[in-house]
């Protein structure tokens, strides 16, 4: 719990919470994203393994299609375009960005480019111009942006800052096809990596006024025992990367550690899973969320108002999953002041990030008529 | 009261049969727990600054793995209890400093009790084998809670974009050209690393200007600083910052000469230097210091002195 150094730890998790006195609270204050020119059906891309693989992915996975990158795409185009539309849903402009965190995966900003240094971050914040920024990457697999927003918790409730960003590119479509090049059967360690698609988000997280409702509590461990049960690395097969997953083991270790996460989580918020209006997990298959919920409400003897699964349109999108999935609710306006909502990270490490926050004025920078981006076009 | 270092260590791939990135990370880990009397189940957080890899890999985090290298906190969590959380953080040279950031920060909110920070960069697959400016080498920091000195107290960045092309690295795919090649090794993404000549001096120009602001918004002059930790060490980047700065020798942090081309554990290495020679403990006011890719230049204060 911030604010209380004497005490001896009593979570598993590493805990933000904004009840500590004299802090300031912190809240998301916009969400952007950007989604490339191209669409993939799940069809579509199956009709190119080189193998016959028999895979009924969609049915498996839920995914009907995904976005990919076009030409003149990259990590780099994405990112600077979800901080854009971050922008232009926020109250805020570009100078007034203290800390600008990277948290892409993929960092390419060229054809057949990944680039290590200088960071992407620079690269954002140079295309936006977010020329006051404090900058740097952050990566940690698909747990990447809800790690940023942990960071950024921290510096805004000490009032060290007062708004940052925390921005994505994920240009990952180039697993797909490598592993559309290898795939044999329904066990190969590939087949996550033919459910992804690429996406760019980004978040503003500012301080919140006194009193006002934001992040309620956010957590975050790493089950490293499980660190090698998702590994990607650069691929000898064709341009980008390739991903071993042993998805089964991992969807496992999930589940059964998952719930006591998630216990700590709404106890230190004080409230009950059926406190949740929506849950918005790791999006992977649609089954695995399914099964996972089962668990939950089994264990906790309670289940969230509405999970969150919008694999069907998007597929897997990495590290921007959960943004992605709480921008189209917001510009849907399915989400109302005074809803409460939970981020569930699951990552490559085992990485665990929960966040539990309450929806504000955000919701009127979204579909209504007054809003700067609509007055913009 | 504030974050307070200690222990830091740093080491070459000497002794080491097969330096890679993960190993020469755990070995420094290992090594400072030693130094602090500490176990690896004490450390709440740990962050990997490192760069480069000899597989380039893309998730998990580095950090993760050596977490589970180390034994920290592994196991199933129960209820109650404490574990460790681990990410990657990229800040080129600069990376230690944004980290120790981030953990003074954690550490001031009581999130976390015990912070560890890992560095390590090996030579990649190089498209110029000759190419790599740095030596392959690892470390580790670790950062408590003190409450009779102020510790890590203020941190400033800058960055000198117009300068962004003079260091860039990156991979870059080359395909295998020919009638037999097998598909499992169409070809191989290579990094390359790219310095441009006049990089150190510029480096040089750009830390003078950040350190005079940062001393500036203190309301301190360069005089009461008692000890530069710097990083880079290269004569061509340290002897013109010395010079322009009017900061003596008996006041710079020298690191021994097989760390000297030390990547993002130049700063750990610098401020193991200075706890060996006794100075950081003696210094009042110490001033870290690190410069890299972007131009990036980050610096922090350091207070033996109660807050």
């Amino acid at each position: 719990m911030a604010g209380t150094r004497s005490n001896e730890a009593s979570h598993w998790l590493a805990l933000e919470s904004r009840d500590a006195a004299g802090n300031w609270g912190c809240r998301i204050e916009s969400v952007g994203v950007k989604l490339p020119a191209g669409k993939l059906t799940t069809r579509n891309l199956m009709t190119h393994t080189k193998h016959r693989t028999k895979i009924q992915l969609e049915r498996l996975t839920g995914i009907h299609e995904r976005y990919v990158v076009g030409p003149g795409e990259n990590s780099l185009t994405l990112a600077a375009g979800a901080a854009r539309d971050c922008l232009a849903h926020s109250q805020h402009q570009a100078h007034d960005i203290e800390m600008l965190i990277s948290t892409s995966i993929t960092r390419s900003t060229a054809q057949s480019w990944q680039s290590f240094e200088p960071p992407l971050s620079l690269h954002i914040k140079q295309a936006i111009g977010a020329t006051q920024a404090v900058n740097f990457d952050l990566s940690n697999a698909c747990a990447g942006m809800l790690t940023g927003v942990f960071v950024l918790q921290d510096l805004i409730t000490r009032g060290e800052i007062s708004c940052g960003m925390v921005v994505s590119g994920e240009y990952i479509s180039h697993l797909s096809w490598n592993a559309a090049r290898q795939i044999r059967s329904l066990f190969s360690k590939q087949l996550a990596s033919l459910t992804l698609g690429d996406a760019g988000a980004a978040v503003i997280v500012e301080r919140a006024p006194s009193g006002a409702p934001g992040i309620d509590v956010i957590g975050f461990t790493t089950l490293a025992e499980h660190s090698r049960l998702c590994l990607a690395f650069p691929s000898t097969v064709g341009p980008g990367a390739q991903m071993y997953t042993k998805s089964r083991e991992l969807q496992k270790v999930a589940i059964q550690d998952m719930a006591p996460l998630v216990a700590e989580v709404i106890g230190e918020a004080g409230i009950a899973l059926d406190d949740i209006d929506f849950l918005i997990p790791h999006q992977t298959s649609a089954r695995a969320i399914r099964q996972g919920a089962q668990e939950f409400a089994r264990r906790l003897g309670a289940k969230p108002k509405h999970i969150v699964v919008n694999l069907e349109e998007y597929g897997n999108t990495s590290s921007t999953t959960l943004f992605v999935a709480l921008h189209k609710y917001l510009t849907e306006q399915r989400m109302h002041k005074g809803d409460r909502v939970m981020l569930l990270a699951l990552a490559s490490g085992i990485e665990i990030v929960i966040a539990v926050f309450t929806v504000d004025s955000q919701v009127d920078q979204y579909g209504r008529t007054d809003c700067r981006r609509q007055r913009a076009d | 009261m504030g974050a307070r270092i200690a222990a830091a260590s740093a080491l070459t791939s000497h002794g080491l049969r097969m330096p890679t990135a993960r190993r020469l990370a755990d070995a420094a880990a290992r090594a400072c727990l030693a130094h602090a009397g500490k176990e690896s189940r004490d450390v709440d957080m740990l962050i990997n600054a490192g760069v480069y890899r000899e597989d380039n890999m893309g998730e998990p985090a580095l950090a993760a793995l050596v977490q589970e290298d180390i034994g920290a906190n592994l196991g199933q969590p129960p209820v109650k209890g404490h574990g460790t959380f681990s990410f990657d953080l990229m800040n080129g040279a600069c990376g230690v400093i944004t980290a120790i950031q981030l953990e003074a920060g954690l550490l001031r909110s009581g999130v976390i009790q015990l912070g560890a920070i890992v560095t390590s960069d090996v030579h990649p697959h190089l498209t110029d084998p000759r190419s790599a400016p740095f030596r392959p080498t690892g470390g580790a920091l670790l950062l408590g809670w003190e409450d009779s000195i102020a510790g890590f107290s203020d941190f400033y960045v800058q960055t000198f974009p117009e300068y962004q092309d003079l260091f860039a690295s990156g991979l870059v795919w080359q395909e295998r050209r020919g009638p037999r090649v097998p598909l499992r090794a169409r070809g191989r993404s290579h990094m390359a690393i790219d310095e441009k000549p006049g990089y150190h001096a510029r480096l040089a120009d750009c830390a003078e200007e950040t350190t005079r602001r940062f001393l500036h918004r203190l309301g301190m002059r360069m005089g009461e600083i008692d000890l530069l930790v710097p990083a880079p060490s290269a004569a061509g980047f340290l002897d013109i910052l010395m010079a322009r700065l009017g900061v003596p020798g008996d006041r710079v942090a020298y690191v021994p000469e097989d760390l000297e081309a030390a990547h993002t554990t130049g700063p750990i290495a610098s401020v193991q230097a200075a706890i060996k020679s006794g100075r950081l403990g003696e210094a009042r006011n110490t001033l870290l210091l690190a410069a890299g890719a972007g131009i990036t230049v980050a610096v922090a204060l350091y207070r033996q002195a109660p807050s």
